[in-house]
């Protein structure tokens, strides 16, 4: 399905103004400041004015991940009490959504469910858009991603000049795109624009691909899983185990749980954890398996490219390139994989 | 849906003090707990912060829990200070257990140390409820010094039964301190127990070093890895598999273990810290 860019904003802005939807809360991706290019989801509430210059919905990813809005990073998990809150989710990113499947596996299963990432996976919907720049530390294709979403939408749009290309991903997609329908026109495909879509496409794969040539990596990661200590010292040797990597990243979900009971009804609070802090492991007594820097530093690798390979199938690890972004000690981390896989 | 973060909540009904460093809360619960010898528990200090314990009651009783603990640090330290009467919380049970089923009709050996008596005791007063079933339990207990030892009203009664043999070996004898059974580390019992180690299971429990090298020494004694049961201590927080703070490689030692064979993780990480 068409519809034009400009009718998908009217629409937008009657859920502001005019409550149309009956949506509690849109957020999307909007620009940090005037200085640079970065990306954060801002949220908007009902009734609220809006400046959709600063909106970006076709470029890159944001420096949050949508996790933010599913795992928060506090969250009373008992009693577990949510507010009825309907959200409309845009701008998500194909490798945002690959994290939301990780993180799905990780707190909806057969032994458990986190009551609260239900509530909020439950009462939103996520409207995907297509990547049409990249940011130089994306490499979502090197970890077997794409930069636009075939699954785990409601709606994806894909944008070509002054239209967007709609695909519905789900019932409640279905069910939106028919109340769009009420306000604004939304047409059949048209071949031209499936063919520039389709173009579009295959022009940011080459962007990454070529960005991203010199990071190696083998299939399995054997390299890398089999990597003696000595190796990952040399490459850790600038950590300085600050946890930055682990709490931007949209895969990572270690928590810890505190007790704020002050009555009669227990109260329990998860909030993040990281593996790379130097207590995250410590047992009463002082030991804990991973004393060194360096083997904290593996353990997120390790974790990425084999442990949650085993649990959920799946290597851990999107490609958004956020880890790289926010290290303070400068360490890429496409390119220690690479070297270490080596 | 259920909350896997519940809390069941209890009232201390009465507490030994077991040790100066170790007490047994006996706590009633609000509503019963079923668990399985092996599987662990997080206990509550309301306001205060929880930890993950091992019941050391039978697991044929339910409405009450026995949880004996050491004193270690910030939650422990407020177990200590708690009093008859006071609330507590249990979230639970966790975990793998003990497969009683493996141990019927063979000669089982218990070694264990220090505050790792506590999941034994559990194990112990589950397989005494039907003691016919085995052909032998040999438990050997080892303390650092002889007020160390817990369970000590119980010993009488522990040694009442035919096939079972309870022995215990303290590390050091303080001047002015009585003692007339061993004296060594724990693992100087296993020359005396004379064990039969062909295709029996053997269950340790206790600090990591006495794990460690009590795991070695069974091992060459000629105990098969997998009939080696090992109860892992890791750091955890949630007990179900989501905080991946006990992540052991492709192991969650809370949904995975505690109870562990030798077999299934000797290649993994760091597994004795
Ligand atoms: C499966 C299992 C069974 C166990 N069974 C028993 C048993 O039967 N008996 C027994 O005595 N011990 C048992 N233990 C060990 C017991 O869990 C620890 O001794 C206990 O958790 C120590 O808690 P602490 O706060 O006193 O120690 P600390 O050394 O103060 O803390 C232990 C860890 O908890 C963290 N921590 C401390 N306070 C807080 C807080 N408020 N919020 C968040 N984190 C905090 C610390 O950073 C540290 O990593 C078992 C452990 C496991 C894993
Ligand atoms: S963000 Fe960088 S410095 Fe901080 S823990 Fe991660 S790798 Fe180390
Ligand atoms: S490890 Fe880094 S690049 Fe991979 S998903 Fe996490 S933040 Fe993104």
């Amino acid at each position: 399905m068409i519809v034009k860019v400009a009718d998908f904003f009217t629409f937008l802005n009657r859920c502001f103004s005019e409550g149309v939807g009956k949506f509690d809360e849109i957020i999307l991706p909007v620009k940090s400041s005037k200085e640079n290019n970065n990306l954060h989801f801002a949220s908007i509430k009902k009734g609220a004015r809006f400046d959709f210059e600063t909106v970006q919905l076709d470029t890159y990813r944001t420096i949050d991940p949508v996790k933010v809005l599913y795992y928060l990073s506090r969250e009373k998990v008992l009693p577990a009490h949510y507010p009825p809150k309907r959200r409309l989710i845009i701008g998500v990113k194909s490798c945002d959504l690959r994290a939301l499947e990780i993180l799905d596996k990780a707190m909806i299963n057969n032994e458990f469910v986190d009551q609260a990432y239900k509530h909020w996976r439950d009462n939103a919907i996520i409207i995907s858009t297509d990547c049409l720049s990249i940011t130089n530390t994306c490499h979502c294709t090197l970890t077997g991603g794409k930069p636009y979403s075939e699954s785990g939408f409601d709606i994806n749009l894909s944008k070509s000049f002054y239209n967007y290309h709609l695909t519905v991903g789900s019932q409640k997609g279905e069910e939106l795109v028919e109340f769009m329908k009420k306000s604004i026109t939304i047409e059949d495909d048209k071949p031209d624009i499936l063919k520039n879509v389709a173009n579009q496409r295959q022009e940011v794969i080459e962007l990454l691909n070529k960005q991203n040539e010199e990071y190696f990596r083998s299939e399995d990661y054997s390299g890398l899983i089999n990597s003696k200590l000595s190796k990952w010292e040399t490459y850790s040797r600038e950590c300085v185990g600050c946890g930055g990597c682990t709490n931007i990243c949209p895969t990572c979900y270690c928590l810890i749980l505190n007790d704020e009971t002050k009555s009669e009804q227990f109260v329990k609070v998860r909030s993040y954890d990281s593996c790379q802090l130097n207590g995250y492991a410590r047992v009463a007594g002082g030991g804990t398996p991973r004393p060194k820097m360096a083997e904290r530093f593996r353990n997120r690798y390790m974790c990425k490219f084999s442990y949650m390979k085993s649990n959920f199938n799946t290597i851990g690890c999107t490609g958004c390139g956020r880890c790289t972004d926010v290290c303070p000690a400068k360490i890429d981390f496409r390119r220690t994989v690479s070297y270490l896989d080596k | 849906m259920h909350n896997p973060y519940e809390v069941i909540p209890g009232k201390i009904y009465d507490i030994i003090q077991e040790s100066p460093l170790i007490r047994t809360l006996r706590i009633n619960l609000e509503k019963p707990i079923s668990f399985k010898t092996g599987q662990f528990i997080e206990l509550s200090i309301p306001g205060i912060g929880e930890g993950p314990f091992t019941p050391s009651s039978s697991h044929y009783i339910s409405e009450t829990m026995d949880v004996t603990i050491m004193k270690t640090g910030f939650v422990t330290e407020y177990v200590h200070k708690a009093k008859v009467g006071d609330r507590v919380g249990i979230r639970g049970p966790f975990g793998s257990r003990y497969p009683l089923e493996k141990f019927e009709c063979k000669d089982l050996l218990i070694l264990g140390g220090g505050c790792g008596l506590a999941p034994l005791r559990s194990l112990f007063l589950t397989l005494l409820h039907d003691v016919e079933k085995y052909k032998s339990i040999t438990f050997l207990a080892g303390a650092k010094t002889p007020q160390d030892c817990i369970y000590k009203d119980e010993v009488t009664n522990w040694r009442k039964y035919d096939n079972v043999k309870f022995l215990r070996a303290v590390d050091v004898v303080p001047d002015g301190e009585k003692w007339d059974e061993e004296v060594g580390v724990v693992t100087v019992l296993l020359k005396k127990a004379k064990i039969n180690t062909a295709k029996n299971p053997a269950v340790v429990c206790g600090p990591p070093i006495m794990m460690k090298y009590g795991t070695m020494d069974l091992l060459k004694m000629g105990y098969k890895e997998e009939n080696l049961y090992l109860s892992m201590e890791k750091k955890m927080y949630c007990g179900f598999g989501q905080c991946r703070h006990c992540v052991m490689g492709k192991y969650y030692a809370c949904k995975d273990g505690p109870v562990f064979t030798y077999d299934q993780i000797k290649n993994e990480e760091a597994i004795w810290d």
